[in-house]
């Protein structure tokens, strides 16, 4: 945490970040678009899910993220409406997260992610969790995302307790795993229908 | 690999480096430290340099091989060493040559069953600090044998090319009582003032608790009699010691490269940091002097792998100066203008790079961008696997611009060697960056500028081979351009005309050098390395202080004869055959300076010097 005094105060300022410059093109209730920020400890696997989703790969040696990736995908949900999701790949290294309001402000979606096998990382998914009910948006959507499903015998945190963190905080909870590509879908799904709907008249 | 015999002589080993103390709490060891200074002469004035280092004698004397030296600050078996190494050389010559050959730049010339199989004969037993001695001696045999199938696995790729080399940090599994942590030929660490590792080069940085203590207390001690430790020499190495505030930077060296060059590595380490973290870090250190730095560095370390592995093949690093990728003029400027275009709508830095390499770069004006900053970035950006997967925006400081602050950097590859980098001190700026960069890209495509990029890098930089001889200077004219296919009488040996090797030229006003491709028979990463340490050394010895601008230097050893001309607005660096001609070395470096003249628009970014904006 000891970059915090590091940054330059207009990082913290009023700035709504990263908001999408396609405003102008407003999405309508087929066509939602959404900001997606995916949080959490370094090596969780949050650029590996995130790869799985828009590109299907799967690349099991670690390439630590600098700062925050962009990628974006569209996928079409069974009511015919399209989600276009802009995510912030951010980066879990502790330097970063100071600047983590940057890329989450404004997002109408925050994905916590912790690793099954890691306690440590499901504890940074808590502080986490508090820090977006604190600065987040307070309509953002929550998910909490157990990773590395597929290592289930080395699991360190049961699947009770993410079922519980996540019901505490009004979060929809899954255990994913990038390398098997289990749940992946689902979970983006799952947030495409939880997204609040704009009113038909507008 | 059966050197360690005639370098080292571990059995004699007295006095190690030891950590004096398991605390690494400076006020609480120092007279412990005080005899520790003592049983390594440090205290010893002439073994101290103030910094004039006038006893300096590294230019001149050429054994590269020192191969085997134990880095250990071991002062009490100097003269077992030096000895061991001077009777060594001419055997050591032939090996590195063979065997050890084109290894990249972390070479240990060791053997492990030459090793005492206990490192408690070397004077470690019991004085070991935090770091687990128990488990030492498994440790450092494993280490050992990791090492020797590691070594022979590098001298197979490495060779190739340096793409081969693959950035990460090595060897974490050793500490400072690993026997082959002992035997690497340069160390660097960073640490902090009071005595916490930040970075090793190689072992576990934790691990390294005591040995960093023992760096802090040599630097503590210096300072507290009023002084600056600069430089402590030890038989083949050298100490050397830069203090950046909070930050403690060493390297322990015995690869023979100067000291200012070392100094200079140290310099570049410590940008590299500030790079990463701003120098605003410092203030942590104001408000909790113990405060650890290693999280904030956490998955840096092929960052710095990358840019210690960059000592020994980018002359930018001892240049000071950045190299374009050679390019028809129109393409470069294409890419420029729209550069520019983009620097005009907010943005403080624009560039688009291959590898290491410039194509173009813009910048607001009165902003300027140093060549440091640009190596340092562009290693940064290179040494990041994650750059290539995605568009990034990322927070990135620039040490020479602003040390203080972050700029925001959107980084995006092209393809898997071009890329462009945009600086902002916007930290909303992102999507009008990527607008920027899609300009950016659409012109790219239009003028072809990426076919291009890849030709150029397919068919390489200038070639000595390719010079076109003055035909006043040959006795059968033939076609210049065709240089290679065509019989040449005149010259000696392979390479260029008679007996060019390898040039190098630095525009002094444009900040920028362009260097030969390495030709025959420079062929190999070793005598690649080795020829630019003897650049290096050329280099220092135009620059010293105090000496004087000198003009020309002619140069000869049994290596290479090198000739360097200063002037106000070019250095130029040749090597030739040893057994060239002097006069004619002379003539052609006149023509090599016209050949750079010729076709300066191809191989220089022109109008566009850092400075001169």
């Amino acid at each position: 945490m000891g970059c915090a005094a590091s940054l330059p105060d207009r990082n913290s300022g009023a700035l709504n970040g990263l908001s999408s410059s396609e405003n102008a093109a407003p999405a309508d209730a087929k066509n939602l678009r959404v900001k997606l920020v995916l949080l959490g400890d370094s090596g969780v696997g949050k650029s590996c899910i995130v790869l799985r989703f828009v590109r299907g790969q799967f690349d099991a040696t670690s390439k630590v993220t600098v700062g925050a990736s962009f990628l974006s995908q569209t996928i079409a949900l069974q009511d015919s409406t399209t989600v276009k999701f802009e995510i912030w790949d951010t980066a879990g290294q502790e330097r970063y997260s100071a600047l983590a309001p940057l890329y989450y402000r404004g997002a109408g979606v925050a994905v916590i992610v912790y690793d099954i096998t890691s306690p440590e990382s499901f504890k940074k998914a808590q502080y986490w969790v508090k820090e977006l009910q604190k600065h987040g948006s307070p309509d953002i959507v929550m998910v909490l995302v157990g990773n590395k499903a597929d290592l289930h015998e080395r699991r360190e945190v049961p699947t009770e307790d993410g079922m519980e963190l996540a019901e505490k905080n009004g979060m929809f909870f899954i255990e994913t795993s990038a390398k098997t590509a289990d749940n992946i879908n689902q979970l983006f799904e799952e947030i495409g229908k939880r997204l609040p709907r704009p009113a038909p008249s507008s | 690999m059966m050197t360690s015999d005639l370098s080292s002589s571990p059995s004699s080993s007295g006095t190690e480096f030891a950590d004096p103390n398991p605390s690494t709490d400076p006020e609480t060891n120092s007279e412990r430290v005080q005899s520790q200074l003592e049983s390594m002469n440090l205290s010893e004035p002439s073994e101290v340099s103030d910094g004039s280092h006038t006893d300096y004698s590294g230019g001149d004397d050429d054994d590269e091989n020192a191969g085997a030296v134990e880095v250990a600050l071991s002062n009490g078996n100097e003269g077992g060493v030096s000895n061991g190494c001077v009777a060594g050389t001419s055997v050591e010559e032939e090996i590195e040559g063979g065997e050890a050959s084109s290894r990249a730049e972390y070479p240990v010339e060791m053997e492990a069953g030459e090793e005492p199989p206990s490192p408690t004969s070397s004077g470690y037993d019991g004085e070991r600090g935090s770091s687990g001695g128990a488990t030492s001696t498994y440790k450092a045999d494993d280490a050992s044998e990791d090492e020797i199938r590691e070594a022979n696995v590098d001298g197979d790729t490495a060779s190739q090319h340096e793409a081969a080399w693959l950035p990460g940090k090595r060897h974490v599994d050793e500490d400072d009582a690993s026997i082959s942590w002992r035997k690497r030929k340069k160390h660097f660490f960073i640490l902090s003032n009071s005595g916490k590792p930040i970075y090793s080069r190689y072992g576990d940085e934790h691990k390294l608790a005591g040995f960093s203590a023992t760096l802090q207390a040599i630097i503590s001690f210096v300072e507290n009699g009023g002084d600056r430790v600069n430089l402590v020499k030890a038989g083949k190495h050298q100490v050397v010691f830069l203090v950046k505030g909070p930050i403690y930077l060493v390297c322990i060296s015995c690869t023979d490269e100067t000291y200012e060059y070392l100094r200079g590595q140290l310099d570049l380490l410590y940008g590299q940091m500030i790079l990463i973290l701003t120098k605003s870090i410092d203030r942590c250190f104001e408000k909790n002097a113990k405060f650890d730095m290693t999280p904030l560095l956490g998955g840096t370390e092929a960052v710095f792998s990358s840019l210690v592995h960059s000592f020994s093949w980018n002359p930018a690093t001892f240049l000071h100066a950045y190299t374009c990728l050679p390019l028809p003029f129109g393409s470069r400027q294409a890419t420029g203008t729209v550069l520019q275009d983009v620097c005009a709508s907010g943005v403080l830095f624009a560039l688009v790079m291959c590898r290491h390499k410039v194509v173009s770069l813009a910048g607001a004006q009165k902003a300027s961008l140093h060549p440091d900053d640009l190596l340092l970035l562009s290693n940064f950006v290179m040494s990041s696997e994650s750059f290539r997967t995605s568009e990034s925006f990322s927070p990135i400081c620039l040490p020479r611009y602003n040390p203080q602050a972050f700029l925001h950097a959107y980084v995006h590859f092209f393809d898997d060697d071009t890329y462009v980098m945009l600086l902002t001190t916007r930290s909303d700026a992102f999507y009008h960056l990527k607008d920027c960069r899609i300009r950016i890209e659409a012109v790219l495509l239009k003028s072809n500028v990426l076919s291009s990029i890849q030709r150029s890098i397919a068919e390489g930089g200038m070639r000595v081979e390719d010079l076109p001889i003055d035909r006043l200077l040959r006795q059968k004219p033939n076609q210049g351009q065709a240089g290679h296919e065509s019989p040449r009488d005149v010259s000696v040996g392979t390479g260029g005309p008679f007996g060019l090797w390898h040039f190098m030229y630095r525009s002094i006003y444009l900040d920028q050098y362009i260097s030969s491709e390495f030709s025959p028979p420079v062929t190999s990463h070793r005598q690649q390395k080795s020829l630019y340490r003897a650049y290096q050394k050329l280099y220092a010895s135009m620059h010293e202080n105090g000496l004087g601008p000198h003009k020309t230097q002619y140069r000869r050893d049994e290596n290479y004869t090198l000739l360097c001309w200063v002037t106000p607005d070019f250095e130029l660096y040749a090597a030739f055959d040893p057994l060239a001609d002097k006069a004619m070395a002379i003539k052609i470096c006149n023509q090599v300076c016209q050949r750079v003249k010729d076709v300066e628009n191809e191989v220089f970014l022109q109008g566009a010097s850092p400075f001169s904006w």
